[in-house]
C-alpha cells in the first residue's frame, strides 16, 4: 500500500489511466527504482540497528550513531576517490570500512565491567567523529568540484537510484536478514546478558562475529547505494518493539518491512514537500530520529 | 651568512616592491576626469568603507572579482588571490591566500594588504573586524544581476583611480550584451536546461545571474520560477520539462546531460550548449562570452 | 555426576582457585560456603565452562571440554546474579529462553517446550506472571524467574549462584525446598552458594567451607559448621546449637 501511494506521490503528476510515453519513463526509470532502492536500503539499516541492538543488550544503538555508516562512507569515498567509483569497488570497501568502525566501536565500548549505555555512546560519538574527520581532509585535499556530489549525498539521498544499485542492496538485504533471522533466538538471550546466553548454551563469540558481519555487510550496501540515511535503525526496530513485543524472531525480520515503509515513506516526503526542489532522506529521518533517541534516553530504565 | 642573504634577499624585494609602487603611483596620478576621487565608497553591504591613497596593495578573495581587477587595469596590484583565479594567466602568479570559502586570515595579514576585496556574506562580520583591527579595508562586491558587472568594474575604477580602463571595460561589456539582445533572433524562445552537476543534479532557479543570462541570450530557464539560487531538482521534473536546449556547465563532473534527460528534444536534436564552467558561473567581466557563446548556438 | 580433580584457576600473578577436588553426585544438593571472595563464584564459572581452569572436570564420565556449548547447556543450568534487560521481554519469553540448548537454533519453541516452562513458572510460585514484563518486576520476582528458566532447561545439574539474595523469608524456602525436591525426585543434582550458614544447614546434603580459593573443610553440614571451622574461615565467634524442630545445627552469630 505504502509502494503504491509512493508511486502515485511524486513532483510530477502522472495518471496511471492516461499513461503517456513520459509518464512510464518518469515511472520505470525513476521513481520506481528510487522506491525499490529505499524499501532495501530502510529494511537493511532496520535490520542491522534491531540486531546490534540485541547483541550489544542496548536500544540505543544505532549504525548511524555507532559510526558504523561513517566507516560505510569513508570505504565509498576512498573507492570513489581511488578507484574511480563504481561497480563493485563501492560496496566493498564501504563492507569493509563499516566492518572496521564496528569493530573499532567494540574494543572501546567494552570493558572487564562489560559495556554500558555510556561507554557505548561515548565510543560511537568518537568513532563518527574520527572518522569525520578524515572524510573532511580526504574532500578538502581533493578538487572540490569532483567532490561536490560526494558531500551531498553523505547526507542520505536516493536520488541517485538506478536498478544496478537496487539489485545489490536487494541482495545484501535479502541474505542479511535470512541470516540474522537465523540468529535470533540465541539473540534473545544475548539480549538479556552475554554470561546467560552462554550459560544456555549460545556460541556468544560465534554469534557476534556473525552478527557484526552481517550488520555491516547490510549497513555497507545500503550506505554505498544512498548515503548515511541516520536513525532508521533507531527508530524502526522501537517501533516494531512496541507493536509486537521483543523476541527477535519476529522483530527481525518486521523491522526488515517496517524498515522499508519507513524509508519510502520518508522519502515520499523528502521528494514532494518542495517539489520541483528535493530534500536528502537523511534529513528527514533524523528530523524524526534525534528527538526520539533524547526521549529514549531521558526514560529512566535506559 | 645564510640569515645575511635572507635578510639580503628581502631588502632587495622590498626595493623591487617599492619601485613598483612608487612607478605604479606615478601612472595613477594622471588627470583624472571629474567624479569622485578615492576616498570613501559604499559596498554591497552598505557599509561606508575608507580607501586609502596611494592604493597600492590588494587582495581579492573570489576569482570573478580577481578578474574585474584585471578588467578595471589594477591587476597589476593584487598582491594575493584565491586558489580558483586562473584567469587571467597573471593571476595564477600572484600568491595564493586559500580559497573563497575559506581564506587563510595569517597569509592574508602578512602580505600587508590595505583592500580585501570579498564577494561572499558568510563569516564577514568577524573576518572583517578582524582586518580591520589591522588597518585593512574590506570592500564588498555581491554580484546579483548581468548588470552589476560593468556597475561594479566601474566603482572599482573610481577605486583604483583608473576611470578610463575601467570605464571603457564597462562599456564594452554592456554593449556586447545589448549586441546580442538586439540581434534578429527567432521568434519562440527556445526552452533551456541548465546542468550545474550531473549527480546530484543541480540547476540555476529564481536567484541565479545564469537565469538572467539565459534570458537575455535569448532563451527561456526552464526552472526560472524555482526558488532559490542552485537548487537540487527532482529528476522526475527534470524529465518532464523536455528541453529543446541543454546548457551544461562545463567541468570535470558535468560532462554529460543527466541520463533522465536522454529523451529530450535537446538530446535528439544534440543541441547541447557546453560553456565552460569558469566562464559561466564568475558573475565577472567574461559572462559577456557566455552570452555571446549560448546566444550564438541557441540562434542558430 | 560431576568429578571435579584439582583444579586451578589464576587471574595473573595469583591463584584464585588452588586445588580444588570434590565430587557431585546424582541426587545430592552441595552448598558452597566462604567469605567475600573466597572463589565462590569463580568455581561455578569453571564448572560449566564459563572460565578455563587447569585440573581435570569430568561430566557423566567424559571430559567438559569435550562438550559443545549446547551440549552443556543441556546438562547443566546456572542460575546467575540477577541481570536487569532493557527491552520489554515477557516472563514467559524469558524462561522460553532457557529452552535454547534443546531446541533448533533456528526455530520455535514446541508444545513440550511451552509446557516445560509452565511448569517451572508454577514451580516457582509465577504462575499467573506468563505475560508480565521482565522490567516490571520486583527484584525477588524477577530472580524467581531467572530460577523457573534454570528449571525450565530440565538440565540435570543446576548451579546456583546466591539465589536467595533478593528473596523474602517465605521464598528463600520455598527457593531451597524446590531445588532440594528436585534432587530427591528427579534425579538432579544442585551447587548452591548462599551465605547462610542455616539455610545450608537444613537443606544440603554436604557442605563444601571454601577459604582464599581452596577447600577448607568438606562433609555433612554437622560435621564441617563447627564453632573453629567457622572462627577460622569467617572470624566470627558463633553459638551452634540444634534447631528445635528439624533438629539440624543451627549457628547464631555473637556480637
Amino acid at each position: 500500500m505504502t509502494l503504491v501511494a509512493a508511486i502515485l506521490l511524486g513532483s510530477e503528476r502522472i495518471s496511471i489511466f492516461e499513461m503517456t510515453e513520459q509518464g512510464r519513463a518518469i515511472l520505470f526509470h525513476i521513481r520506481l527504482p528510487r522506491i525499490l532502492l529505499g524499501a532495501c536500503v530502510g529494511g537493511s539499516l532496520a535490520v542491522a540497528g534491531a540486531s546490534l541492538q540485541a547483541l550489544l543488550r542496548n536500544p540505543l544503538a544505532e549504525p548511524y550513531l555507532l559510526g558504523v555508516s561513517n566507516g560505510a562512507a569513508l570505504g565509498t569515498l576512498v573507492a570513489f576517490v581511488f578507484l574511480d567509483g563504481y561497480g563493485f569497488a563501492r560496496p566493498l570497501l564501504a563492507f569493509a570500512g563499516a566492518g572496521i568502525a564496528t569493530f573499532a566501536v567494540y574494543q572501546m565500548a567494552k570493558s572487564r565491567m562489560g559495556m554500558n549505555v555510556e561507554r557505548l555512546v561515548l565510543s560511537g560519538v568518537i568513532v563518527t567523529t574520527f572518522l569525520s574527520s578524515i572524510i573532511v581532509l580526504l574532500t578538502s585535499l581533493l578538487d572540490a568540484a569532483r567532490l561536490r556530489g560526494y558531500t551531498f549525498w553523505l547526507l542520505g539521498d536516493l536520488s541517485q537510484a538506478t536498478y544496478d544499485g537496487f539489485y545489490m542492496t536487494l541482495a545484501a538485504a535479502t541474505v542479511g536478514t535470512i541470516v540474522l533471522s537465523s540468529q535470533a533466538r540465541a539473540l534473545n538471550l544475548m539480549m538479556v546478558g552475554e554470561r546467560d546466553a552462554f550459560d544456555f548454551g549460545v556460541e556468544v563469540g560465534r554469534v557476534r562475529m556473525i552478527v557484526f558481519g552481517m550488520a555491516s555487510l547490510l549497513v555497507g550496501t545500503a550506505v554505498a547505494a544512498s548515503g548515511s540515511v541516520g536513525y532508521v535503525g533507531l527508530i524502526v526496530p522501537h517501533l516494531v518493539r512496541l507493536a509486537i513485543g521483543s523476541d527477535n524472531r519476529l522483530v527481525v525480520p518486521m523491522s526488515a518491512i517496517a524498515g522499508a515503509i519507513f524509508v519510502v515513506l520518508a522519502d515520499t516526503v523528502a521528494r514532494t514537500a518542495i517539489a520541483p526542489r528535493e530534500l536528502p532522506v537523511g534529513a528527514i529521518t533524523a528530523l524524526i530520529g534525534a528527538p526520539l533517541f533524547i526521549y529514549l534516553l531521558r526514560r529512566a530504565n535506559y | 651568512m645564510e640569515k645575511n642573504w635572507n635578510s639580503f634577499k628581502r631588502s632587495l624585494l622590498g626595493c623591487v616592491l617599492l619601485l613598483t609602487s612608487l612607478f605604479i603611483g606615478c601612472e595613477t596620478n594622471r588627470p583624472m576626469p571629474d567624479g569622485p576621487v578615492s576616498g570613501a565608497f559604499t559596498d554591497d553591504l552598505g557599509r561606508e568603507v575608507r580607501i586609502p591613497v596611494p592604493l597600492n596593495r590588494i587582495i581579492s578573495l573570489a576569482p570573478s572579482i580577481t578578474e574585474m581587477v584585471f578588467a578595471a587595469g589594477a591587476g597589476d596590484r593584487l598582491v594575493g588571490v584565491t586558489s580558483y583565479c586562473n584567469f587571467p594567466a597573471e593571476a595564477k602568479k600572484i600568491q595564493k591566500v586559500g580559497d573563497t570559502q575559506t581564506p587563510n586570515i595569517e597569509s592574508i595579514v602578512a602580505l600587508k594588504p590595505q583592500l580585501v576585496l570579498v564577494s561572499t556574506a558568510s563569516q564577514l562580520e568577524a573576518f572583517a573586524s578582524m582586518l580591520e583591527r589591522q588597518q585593512i579595508a574590506v570592500f564588498v562586491l555581491d554580484v546579483k544581476k548581468l548588470d552589476d558587472v560593468p556597475d561594479r568594474m566601474r566603482r572599482l575604477g573610481d577605486i583604483f583611480l583608473t576611470k578610463e580602463p575601467a570605464y571603457v571595460a564597462a562599456a564594452e561589456f554592456e554593449r556586447r550584451v545589448r549586441a546580442i539582445e538586439t540581434a534578429k533572433r527567432p521568434s519562440e524562445r527556445p526552452k533551456v536546461f541548465l546542468q550545474i552537476s550531473n549527480e546530484p543534479l543541480f540547476t540555476v532557479g529564481s536567484d541565479s545571474f545564469m537565469t538572467e543570462l539565459i534570458e537575455r541570450a535569448g532563451g527561456t530557464s526552464l526552472t526560472k520560477d524555482i526558488s532559490g539560487g542552485y537548487p537540487k531538482i527532482s529528476k522526475e521534473t527534470a524529465l518532464a520539462m523536455d528541453p529543446d536546449v541543454i546548457i551544461l556547465s562545463d567541468s570535470e563532473d558535468n560532462k554529460e546531460p543527466n541520463v533522465v534527460l536522454n529523451n529530450s528534444k535537446a538530446v535528439k536534436n544534440g543541441r547541447i550548449i557546453r560553456v565552460n564552467a569558469d566562464i559561466l558561473s564568475r558573475p565577472g567581466p567574461r559572462l559577456a562570452d557566455a552570452v555571446e557563446q549560448i546566444a550564438g548556438s541557441l540562434n542558430k | 555426576m560431576l568429578k571435579i580433580n584439582d583444579i586451578t584457576i589464576r587471574y595473573g600473578p595469583c591463584d584464585v582457585l588452588r586445588d580444588i577436588s570434590f565430587e557431585l553426585h546424582e541426587g545430592e544438593m552441595i552448598a558452597l560456603l566462604g567469605p567475600n571472595g573466597a572463589g565462590k563464584t569463580t568455581l561455578i564459572k569453571a564448572l560449566n565452562g564459563t572460565l578455563p581452569a587447569s585440573g581435570e572436570i569430568l561430566l557423566n564420565g567424559t571430559p567438559l571440554f569435550s562438550y559443545s556449548r549446547r551440549e552443556i547447556a543441556k546438562r547443566i543450568a546456572v542460575v546467575a546474579q540477577e541481570n536487569e534487560t532493557k527491552f520489554p521481554v515477557t516472563v514467559l519469553e524469558f524462561v522460553l529462553s532457557g529452552r535454547f540448548a534443546s531446541g533448533s537454533v533456528f526455530g520455535w519453541e514446541s508444545t513440550e517446550d511451552l509446557e516445560l516452562a509452565n511448569k517451572a513458572l508454577e514451580e516457582c510460585d509465577l504462575a499467573n506472571f506468563g505475560t508480565r514484563l521482565m522490567n516490571e518486576l520486583s527484584g525477588g520476582e524477577r530472580q524467581r524467574v531467572v530460577l523457573a528458566r534454570a528449571i525450565a532447561t530440565d538440565a540435570k545439574i543446576l548451579l546456583l549462584d546466591e539465589p536467595t539474595a533478593n528473596l523474602d523469608l517465605a521464598h528463600q524456602a520455598m527457593m531451597f525446598r524446590l531445588v532440594r525436591r528436585r534432587c530427591r525426585e528427579a534425579g538432579s543434582s544442585a551447587i548452591v552458594i548462599t551465605h547462610d550458614l542455616n539455610l545450608a544447614s537444613e537443606f544440603a546434603d554436604k557442605i563444601l567451607l571454601l577459604k582464599q580459593g581452596t577447600i577448607f573443610a568438606a562433609g555433612p553440614p554437622a560435621e564441617v559448621l563447627t564453632e573453629a571451622n567457622i572462627r577460622e574461615v569467617f572470624g566470627v565467634t558463633t553459638l551452634l546449637d540444634r534447631h528445635p524442630a528439624s533438629g539440624s545445627v543451627r549457628v547464631t552469630a555473637v556480637y
